[in-house]
């Protein structure tokens, strides 16, 4: 039987547990049995709503593994926080629960994990909800368990509701996946924070024979406290001072990658035991890391949000934000982690001016805009056979990561305006619902609340934080208590400010050189495409610091716009740079890009730099036709194409210099201009080409 | 009739029909678990149901392994479990077909077609896809059939025909296969007029073709099947599509036909067959090799097509056809004591 209901055997369960847990006195917390029996029971639909830690794992292999061992199918568990889930599934093991992951971050044991699952050996199969949008997923693997699929597990339910604070676009299809899920299919959905909102959107969507099992939020050993400290530095120096003071183990948070890279590179320029885990570490690296975590090898890991709601260490002593969160609800679920196991923890959030830039930016790029959808459309409209990306690109000036969430958002609608057959996209018979703006700008509305909320967060006085992150999670606030610890200081030395100051100008970021010409080439140059021969590529660069940010970024935009001269000390910070970096074989002479528009502006400090670093410079690159700013051109095979035949190498005065060069330009956005310079370069017989750049202005694509 | 809504939550007695009847291909990769039942296997079962009193829908909650039990001398319960236990493949179906704006109606949903249940009874498929305005499924209109292969001069024929159907104002139904099908309906589509595709294979491809695009949206177009929307060409399929043709309009014109072979004179031999079918007309100025059939065809009963050369004379030919005088016999279920959701075969509600 695959489907009705079935024995429930508490003995059963029982042993299970502590074979999971490998502790033979373990019992049952709180509400993990009800869940259990009710779900292998068949009792209709479970969301269980219970603070992180509770122990929802042990409930769905639990549930899994009693109707296996009755002859049901195998269960699905979707959540997009499976990176974490290590310890988890090493605990489904001891169960005797064949427990299989596919995501992002393992794609190299998918062939191994297909294989099992088509040979039928797995009993819970672990996805994110990226995978169920892949045709070759649901062809391959969805396809084989799919059929007598017993469990669904649906994680972080909270991603369901439009009013939750994660907007997952995959959501979308997981909730229409179980609005029409037959009644049949035991289901439960796990969440650790649902404000009433969300509550009543899940409600809705699950369906009126919804059963729900909501815990208590308050966390009594977690000491809070807000401090505003607007700039990096004055955060950078605070952070050196107090981490090491702090008894224990915990995380600093930042919200970008970069902010995770940095802080931690300062840290540890301070003599601190911290490493950086973001969603750009590979993966196992961040096993490494959660394991250094976990046994207190470092005393924190500085990370984005990549280091999420699955990791569990009940020991983890503090949690500090280096940045403010966009909403309640994240700061809730990321300082929760703190203290679980501990008399006492410290949640530190510090403020700085570009929380809300960041935010706002997270907001703002959310969704298309509404010329952005009539561009990729009116593209589509026109080709009779459908578009791949690649060819969207060439026919839009739109960056690749605007048409990607344009398609991504409008496959995911209901009806979806286009739908993806292989590689190409087509448009359907149906036109995008107005409801897509609504929600649009529904969500738009519901974020900059949730902003505001977090700013006045910031604003409260030490004993108010815990009664109101309960009050704006909807939870009870009149059980909470006062803080066990005192605040921590909020001064600032000021020698580590100057020290702060110091390494933010130092603190350069990698240029990974291309590898690819675009697609379709450059003809100009006679390049019909593929891979660029490692003899014609760059090597690894650098870049001073990103636009607009402290430490350099200022100096560099003030004297690209308003100085139309960089400054000497930018030529000094360059020439640090080169002697911290020491490329090998390091350059014997230096030439820079030409400018399009301030003629002399780039040779002019490149010149400069090469005195400073001892070395001839030469102009060995022209110009030959004018093309507007690659800044214009919005993604990377329109900036190549902007590129194509206007660049050209030529030596004026005498021979070519065959060694290795340094190759300066002042900003670097797409990586083409450099790309194609040091293709020229050496093309024409240089050995090595170091690219540097003072600026980067845009994450890479 | 109301217009189903693609991307709609199914009935639970659709879901339960799906379950047991459908395919529910959801990629490339055809599964090779249990069987659906056939349309015989289907009917079968759901007399047992009705005899017990039973609804499809009963099949899903929480008692349902009794009522499984009770069912076990029609369908075996192994095979019974393996089909409903599909739950999760059916939501991942519906998905499927939402995304590309095709719904799917059952007999047990107001939404289905009622000429379909009148004139084929227990005949009519449990379960019907679709795209477009299915509204026009119910509008009636005139079939026009024929050979996939035929010369040029025929299919000229075939779409002024039904360039006439448009002029006229009514609705164009046909197979939507090559030759004669894929003219007539081009035909109509060219004078700006409704026409209603009954599809043998691949709804999903049509659904989604540039070509259908915006007649689909304009409201103008309904491509239908009763089989899985990625299902190939198969023979077999298309001859047992071919009822539906028929069914969906108020009178049918065989264009051309082979003379006892292949699936138009096996169609339309079938509809002159049928107790309450449509009228079923031939051309008479047919020459060549089509002739010998269209005349066979006259033989079983099928009428000699008037030649209408406007709408006046075209609406004339529909309206004498337009009552069929033992349809309303049918309204009359066998199966009254039932309760009318069961899988439709009582009136529809």
């Amino acid at each position: 039987m695959t489907m009705t209901s079935r024995h429930y055997d508490p003995d059963r369960a029982l042993h299970l547990l502590r074979r999971g847990c490998q502790d033979a006195t373990a019992t049952f917390r709180d509400d993990q049995e009800p869940a259990i029996r009710h779900l292998v029971e068949g009792r209709g639909r479970l969301l269980v709503v219970q603070k992180t830690g509770w122990g929802k794992s042990s409930v769905y292999f639990i549930a899994t593994r009693l109707p296996r061992e009755q002859g049901a199918g195998p269960a699905l568990l979707i959540s997009p926080l499976l990176a974490l889930m290590r310890n988890q599934i090493a605990a489904a093991g001891r169960m005797g629960v064949r427990a299989l992951t596919m995501h992002s971050e393992n794609t190299a044991d998918w062939a191994t994990v297909t294989a099992q699952v088509v040979r039928h050996e797995v009993d819970i199969l672990l996805v994110s909800p990226e995978r169920l949008g892949s045709d070759a997923f649901r062809e391959t693997v969805l396809s084989v368990i799919a059929p007598s699929l017993s469990l669904l597990v649906i994680d972080e339910a909270h991603c369901i509701s439009d009013w939750g604070h994660d907007f997952r676009p995959h959501y979308r299809l997981l909730e229409r996946l179980v609005r029409r899920l037959p009644a049949n299919v035991r289901l439960l959905a796990t969440t650790a924070t649902a404000n009433d909102r969300v509550m009543a959107d899940l409600r809705e969507v699950l369906g009126s024979t919804l059963t729900v099992q909501r815990g208590d939020l308050h966390r009594p050993s977690l000491t809070l406290q807000t401090l505003r400290l607007p700039g990096q530095i004055e955060r950078l120096a605070w952070l050196a001072e107090r981490l090491g003071e702090l008894d224990g183990s915990g995380i600093v948070y930042a919200l970008t990658v970069r902010d995770a890279e940095q802080v931690a590179a300062w840290l540890r320029s301070q003599g601190l035991a911290v490493e950086a885990y973001t969603g750009q570490t590979p993966d196992l690296r961040r096993i490494e890391l959660e394991h250094a975590l976990q046994h207190n090898q470092v005393k924190a890991l500085v990370a984005t949000s990549a280091l999420g709601m699955g990791y569990d260490k009940p020991d983890l002593a503090f949690v500090i934000h280096y940045q403010m969160p966009g909403s309640v609800v994240h700061y809730y679920q990321q300082v929760g982690r703190a203290g679980r196991g501990l008399a006492a923890a410290h949640g530190v959030l510090l403020s700085g001016v570009e929380d809300d830039t960041i935010t706002d930016w997270f907001i703002r790029t959310a969704f298309p805009t509404p010329d952005e959808v009539r561009q990729v459309l009116s593209v589509l409209d026109a080709a009779h056979g459908g578009c791949t990306q690649r060819e969207l690109e060439s026919a839009v000036n739109l960056s690749s990561g605007r048409i990607q969430q344009t398609l991504l958002l409008l496959e995911l609608e209901s009806p979806a305006p286009i739908v993806r057959n292989g590689s190409r996209w087509q448009l359907t018979s149906a036109d995008l619902s107005t409801t897509f703006w609504q929600r649009a700008e529904r969500l738009t509305a519901l974020r900059r609340d949730e902003q505001r909320q977090m700013q006045d967060y910031v604003r409260l006085s030490f004993g108010d934080h815990m009664a109101f992150l309960i009050a704006a999670l909807d939870g009870d606030p009149s059980c909470v208590t006062a803080p066990t610890l005192p605040a921590l200081p909020t001064a600032v030395d000021p020698h580590l400010i100057a020290d702060a100051t110091r390494f933010l100008r130092r603190f350069s970021l990698p240029l990974e050189p291309r590898r690819q010409w675009p697609p379709g080439g450059l003809p100009g140059f006679g390049l019909t495409g593929g891979r660029i021969p490692v003899d014609r590529q760059a090597h690894p660069g650098r870049a001073l610091c990103v636009w607009g940010d402290a430490g350099w970024g200022d100096w560099v935009a003030r004297g690209k716009y308003r100085e139309h001269r960089f400054a000497d000390a930018l030529v000094q910070a360059c020439a640090d740079l080169l002697d911290h970096w020491q490329p090998d074989p390091f350059p014997v002479w230096v030439t820079c890009i030409p400018s399009w528009h301030h003629a002399d502006l780039v040779p002019d400090f490149a010149r400069r730099l090469a005195q400073a670093l001892g070395l001839p410079f030469r102009m060995a690159l022209e110009k030959t036709a004018a093309r507007p700013p690659q800044k214009d051109m919005a993604n990377s095979v329109q900036q190549a194409r902007n590129l194509d035949g206007a660049l050209a190498a030529s030596i004026v005065d005498g021979p070519w210099p065959s060694g290795p060069v340094l190759l300066v330009d002042d900003m670097v956005d797409s990586r083409w201009t450099l790309t194609l310079a040091a293709w020229l370069l050496r093309d024409n017989g240089v050995s090595d080409v170091w690219p540097l750049a003072l600026a980067q202005t845009t994450p890479d694509t | 009739m109301t217009s189903p809504a693609p991307g709609a939550t199914p009935s639970p007695n659709t879901q339960a029909i799906l379950l047991l009847t459908a395919p529910l291909t959801v990629g490339r990769d055809r599964s090779t678990g249990v069987d659906p039942l056939t349309h015989g296997e289907y009917k079968r079962l759901v007399r047992h149901l009705i005899g017990l009193q039973r609804q499809p829908s009963d099949l899903l909650d929480l008692e349902a392994l009794a009522v499984i039990e009770a069912c076990a001398p029609i369908v075996e319960m192994g095979r019974m479990v393996a089909l409903l236990g599909r739950g999760f493949q059916l939501s991942q179906a519906l998905e499927r077909w939402q995304a590309r704006a095709i719904w799917v109606v059952s007999r047990a949903d107001a939404a289905y077609p009622r000429v379909l249940k009148r004139r084929l009874r227990e005949e009519a498929p449990a379960v019907l896809y679709g795209c477009g305005e299915a509204a026009l499924l119910s509008q009636g209109g005139l079939a026009v059939v024929g050979s996939r292969h035929v010369d040029a001069a025929l299919l000229t024929v075939a779409a002024q025909i039904g360039g006439l159907v448009a002029q006229a104002g009514r609705v164009l139904v046909s197979g939507g296969a090559k030759g004669i099908d894929q003219a007539a309906m081009a035909g109509a589509a060219d004078e700006g007029g409704a026409v209603v595709g009954v599809l043998a294979d691949s709804l999903e491809r049509a659904a989604v073709s540039r070509a259908n695009r915006d007649r689909l949206m304009a409201g103008r177009l309904a491509l239908v099947s009763p089989f899985d929307p990625a299902a190939g060409f198969h023979v077999g399929l298309a001859m047992q599509r071919n009822k539906l043709i028929y069914a969906l309009a108020d009178a049918a014109l065989v264009v051309s036909s082979d003379l006892g072979k292949g699936g138009t004179w096996a169609g339309a031999v079938e509809e002159l067959g049928r107790s309450g079918g449509v009228p079923v007309y031939v051309r008479s100025s047919a020459d060549g090799a089509s002739s010998a059939g269209l005349a066979a065809l006259h033989d079983k009963g099928a009428q000699v097509w008037p030649e209408p050369q406007d709408v006046f004379a075209l609406a004339s030919v529909l309206a004498d056809a337009d009552a069929p005088p033992q349809a309303a016999l049918f309204e009359s279920p066998p199966l009254r004591t039932a309760p009318s959701i069961v899988a439709g075969y009582g009136p529809s509600t």
